[in-house]
């Protein structure tokens, strides 16, 4: 104090006597009157010693180590922070730090300097300075650009006064160097400033390493967060950045930053720990002080027993008072502010919202929340530790008094506490929740408006433009069709549309949407204008290149592949294949080579001859039967055909022009036509073994096939594909196979046959089925004989097929009988010489059957060949039931005689079936039915039933 | 854009995506898009044991690209009309 020298002067009497002065000066003397005059001024530079320059070497580092008497941060902060807070200079302002010292310093005694603000080295030092002596000309250029140098650093790591934390030793490391050379006036100032802050800060961590319970943390906190730069408080807040800003990405000041930002958010949550242990400690210390009450009184009331039911009363509600208590807290919780400190902070934040970003705003709650949960759990569980312990020592203390009236009031208190705790935790878990679900917000919000609209609206036009075709309806075929027969299999829907169509340009397939309609209809807008727009673009880059087109070649041609060549082919099949429709070119060549092998030259040879003799116009050469491939060929033929006549015929909608509609019926026609003569059906019966329209029908696909070729052709033309298929039944594939079923084992064969068999049934006699059931007793007549003929009836009988049209035809001709019976369709009546050729027929076929009637059932066959009892063979009862009907069928027709044959031939196959059943046998009840049920079908038809059999 | 078609129809319906990595996802069909890209809901690992790190996880969207073989559920689709739509496709590159 020896700059001042005023120990035992009162500064504020010093300072008015000096404003007193100053404005008697004002007005005596006409000088211009320096700053200082301001009211923040103390006055003190009145009181300095003025004139002598002797003390300016030891001020200005001239010699030894600075004193401390330029350090009035440190004094101004211990001391005056309490007596003047007003008036001395703030510490932790920087910017009104050089300002001071430089009051300070103009009132040092060399009122004869030259303006300061020009900070070269000789206006400062003048004559005084030793280095005056040294040559100026480099000498100076060096020193001045050095110290301006050190100058511009030092007051740059000092500006953040949280920087000089972790760069305390280095800005001291480097006054100290500073020594050595010349210093500016501001050079010096920032040093100590620095230094005093350092001091500061070192003085605030010892502060929070010690445990006080006092308000200091509270107020260091808050110098704290004053202290720290604004800007700062982002990055702190930020939670873990989003990739793009991922923290690697950052500058080094970054990193350095974060770390300080940790720092200082680890000193927050040490105070936050603090005051919440103080303040348990003060809840702990009431709670004490009431315990000791309460035993006074206690104590005191020993004697007088009335007064125990006040006592009670009291401890009740002190008890649902704490309960209330705890829940309030939790109430208090749920509204987001969770414990006192936490509001405080809150509140503390509040005082910069300038400072954080809205993004660092939303965070920053839910930041908090997640850091002090776990606190806040712990303080409630101490809570209820305390109560428990409270209620334990009443009780005790209640013990002594009257053990029942204990035990009530313990329970008392236990349901008490048990509905406080169940309170509680509910209060946590959807604390809980509501917490997790804002983090997840939180957490996704941080990827809000990453793109923009308009990136959107690109990677829409990308998707949609390879949506966009020019038949939507084809293209999108499947699911057109797919979902068309879903609604009309859900019932009939009004048809909406499920191809947007775009003009001429084309459409997109929508398949089926079930979505909400709004949504829908926006999307589609939204979709409409993308697509639009990429018409547009399309348009302009075709009028683009036209004029480009018109300049290519204008400059010499250029060789090779262009850039516009398709891509190489990965897979390069010759497409030059001899087929005549290279859409099937992916069927096998095997087929043709392995059947012309070795003889089938000469065979071909002799085949051209006899070509060559015969006739020109004569169909009935004789040709090789098709081969698979070829067979495979037209079908596949056929099948574009076929749904060529489908496309065809969808169109028939959007004609409404007459002659239009002709031209479409013509090509309708001629489609139809085509496909009769694809099918080969005409072709002479002879041309070949098996029949070629046979052949169609071996593959499985040309059995399904015929269904839908049908369903174009007119009656006549299927009655003449029903002729065809009975006068070469016993070329058919499931014909000629049928005995590959009649085994036990399981073989690939099998199956397969199985599976051709069951698509026989299914596709060809079910379309052969509504044909029959309108043919008369004529036709019919004419169909049987054609199957009867000696060398397809026995393979008719032995076979699935077989016996499923033998059973259509004859149950036909039951209905025809009916109908004469009842005399409702006249049209249809068979004359009687017809049924008594009828009658001829079935006799024929009595005959015929008669001796195999047995080995109608596969089972029997079965049996046979594998040495089982039929009714011993597995799903004898799935395999026989065919026969069973077309025996019931027979046995309708069948006169005395006939019956009598039936029933004699099956007697023991009844009888054992019967028995199997009543017997129980047959353990399933399932197969036992069914077993009945097939033996009822035809005793039926006998007017008999099987409860009419004893065994 | 027919494979694409039928899976449009499989919308909400139990796949089974096999991924080139041995790994078998289980779940609904969500969506596709015309590059096959497939977003499947409540998934479930085939062998739950060798990717524990797949438990955990209830949807996904996986890269067309890595898709080896998608079991379809054979109830919804319709194999005639399949193979109609694949004629159909021949017949139209034929044109082209």
């Amino acid at each position: 104090m020896s700059f001042f020298g005023f120990a035992e002067k009162n500064l504020e009497s010093e300072k008015r006597r000096f404003l007193e002065d100053a404005a008697r000066g004002a007005r005596e003397e006409d000088l211009a009157v320096y700053t200082w005059g301001e009211d923040s001024y103390d006055g003190l530079g009145d009181a300095l010693q003025e004139g002598g320059d002797e003390l300016n070497d030891e001020t200005f580092g001239g010699t030894g180590a600075v004193g401390k008497d330029f350090d009035f941060s440190n004094t101004t902060l211990l001391d005056d922070s309490h007596t003047k807070p007003s008036k001395s200079p703030k510490v932790q302002d920087p910017l009104a730090r050089p300002q001071v010292a430089q009051q300070s310093a103009t009132g040092t005694p060399q009122p004869t300097q030259p303006s300061r603000t020009s900070h070269s080295l000789e206006s400062v030092w003048d004559d005084k300075s030793p280095f005056s002596v040294l040559p100026r000309m480099n000498g100076a250029g060096r020193t001045v650009g050095h110290a301006s140098h050190s100058a511009k650093f030092t007051t740059h790591t000092s500006t953040p006064a949280q920087s000089l934390l972790s760069q305390q030793s280095t800005s001291l490391s480097l006054g100290e160097n500073a020594h050595k050379d010349v210093h500016t006036l501001e050079e010096i100032e920032a040093e100590m400033l620095a230094a005093a802050a350092a001091r500061q800060l070192q003085l605030q961590a010892q502060a929070q390493a010690e445990v006080q319970a006092q308000a200091l943390p509270h107020a260091l906190s808050q110098a704290q967060l004053r202290a720290q730069p604004p800007r700062q408080g982002t990055p702190q807040h930020a939670a873990t950045p989003p990739p793009r800003m991922h923290p690697h990405s950052q500058s080094p000041r970054f990193h350095q930053q974060q770390q300080q930002h940790q720092i200082h958010i680890l000193q927050l949550q040490q105070l936050q720990q603090q005051q919440q242990q103080q303040q348990l400690l003060e809840l702990q210390e009431q709670r004490e002080r009431q315990h000791q009450q309460q035993l006074r009184e206690l104590q005191q009331q020993l004697r007088l027993e009335e007064l125990e039911r006040q006592r009670q009363l009291r401890l009740q509600q002190m008890q649902a008072g704490a309960a209330n208590h705890l829940q309030s807290q939790a109430v208090h919780q749920r509204h987001g502010s969770l414990s006192p400190s936490l509001s405080d902070r809150n509140l503390r934040h509040g005082r910069s919202p300038a400072a954080m970003t809205p993004r660092a705003q939303l965070e920053a709650p839910f930041q908090q929340s997640m850091q002090y949960l776990p606190q806040d759990i712990q303080m409630q569980q101490r809570l209820l530790a305390e109560m428990a312990q409270a209620e334990f020592m009443n009780s005790m203390q209640a013990g002594v008094q009257s053990e029942r009236e204990a035990r009530e009031e313990r329970e008392m208190q236990e349901v008490l506490r048990q509905e406080a705790m169940r309170k509680i935790m509910e209060a946590e878990k959807s604390e809980e929740k509501r917490r997790r679900k804002l983090a997840k917000i939180a957490h996704m919000a941080r990827y809000n408006d990453l793109m923009t609209q308009s990136d959107k609206d690109f990677i829409t036009r990308i998707q949609v433009s390879q949506l966009v075709t020019q038949d939507p309806y084809a293209d999108d075929f499947y699911a057109q069709v797919y979902s068309a027969l879903l609604r009309s299999r859900m019932g009939a829907q009004p048809q909406d549309e499920r191809v947007i169509k775009f003009g001429s340009a084309g459409g997109v397939g929508l398949g089926f949407g079930q979505r909400g309609p709004g949504r829908r209809q926006n999307a589609l807008q939204r979709m409409e204008a993308q697509v639009e727009r990429i018409v547009q673009n399309a348009r302009l880059r075709e009028k683009e290149k036209i004029s480009l087109n018109s300049l290519q070649g204008a400059l010499g041609k250029t060789s090779g592949r262009s850039y516009k060549a398709a891509p190489r082919q990965l897979l390069q099949v010759d497409s030059t294949s001899p087929t005549p429709s290279p859409a099937h070119a992916h069927i096998s060549k095997a087929d043709v080579v392995a059947s012309r092998d070795g003889a089938g030259a000469t065979r071909e040879a002799a085949k051209f001859g006899r070509e060559a003799l015969a006739t020109t116009g004569d169909a009935k050469a004789r040709k090789d039967p098709l081969t698979q491939r070829e067979a495979l060929m037209i079908i596949e033929r056929l099948y574009d055909i076929v749904l060529d006549i489908e496309q065809h015929k969808r169109e028939e909608e959007s004609i409404e022009d007459e002659e239009e509609h002709e031209a479409w019926s013509k090509r309708l026609e001629q489609l139809i036509e085509q496909l009769w003569q694809g099918l080969q059906v005409t072709v002479y019966f002879e041309t070949s073994n098996p029949h070629p329209f046979v052949s169609l029908l071996t593959p499985i696909k040309g059995k399904r096939l015929l269904p839908r070729i049908a369903r174009h052709f007119n009656p006549d033309q299927m009655r003449i594909v029903l002729t065809l298929i009975l006068a070469c039944f016993a070329q058919l594939d499931v014909v000629k196979h049928a005995s590959i079923l009649d085994s036990l084992h399981d073989t690939v064969e099998r199956r397969d046959v199985e599976n051709q068999t069951q698509a026989f049934v299914g596709s060809v006699v079910q379309t052969l089925l509504p044909l029959i059931a309108k043919t008369d007793l004529k036709m019919i007549r004419g169909y049987l004989g054609i199957l009867l003929e000696p060398n397809t009836a026995f393979s008719a009988f032995r076979t699935g097929p077989g016996l499923a049209l033998l059973t259509l035809l004859l149950s036909r001709v039951a209905v025809l009988k009916q109908n004469m019976a009842s005399a409702t369709e006249i049209s249809e009546m068979p004359s009687p010489e017809e049924l008594a050729e009828w009658q001829q027929q079935l006799n024929h076929l009595f005959e015929l059957i008669g001796p195999h009637l047995l080995t109608l059932f596969p089972s029997v066959r079965i049996g046979i060949i594998s040495g089982l009892g039929f009714a011993n063979v597995p799903n004898a009862d799935v395999l026989d039931q065919p026969v069973w009907q077309f025996l019931a069928s027979l046995a309708v027709h069948a006169q005395q005689e006939q019956q009598h044959i039936l029933v004699t031939s099956l007697r023991e196959m009844v009888l054992e079936c019967v028995a199997s059943v009543q017997k129980g046998w047959v353990t399933d009840p399932e197969d036992r039915k069914l077993r009945l049920n097939n033996v009822n079908l035809f005793l039926h038809a006998l007017g008999l039933d099987a409860s009419q059999i004893a065994v | 854009m027919l494979i694409f078609s039928v899976f449009k129809t499989l919308t909400d319906q139990q796949v089974t995506v096999e991924l080139k990595n041995d790994l078998s996802i289980t779940g609904t069909l969500k969506s596709v898009d015309q590059f096959l890209n497939i977003r499947l809901d409540s998934i479930k690992v085939l062998d739950e044991a060798r990717h524990p790190h797949m438990m955990a996880v209830k949807n996904c969207f996986i890269r067309g690209s890595v898709v080896r073989y998608v079991q379809l559920p054979a109830e919804h689709v319709d194999t005639q009309l399949l193979e109609d739509a694949t004629r159909r496709e021949a017949a139209a590159q034929q044109k082209r």
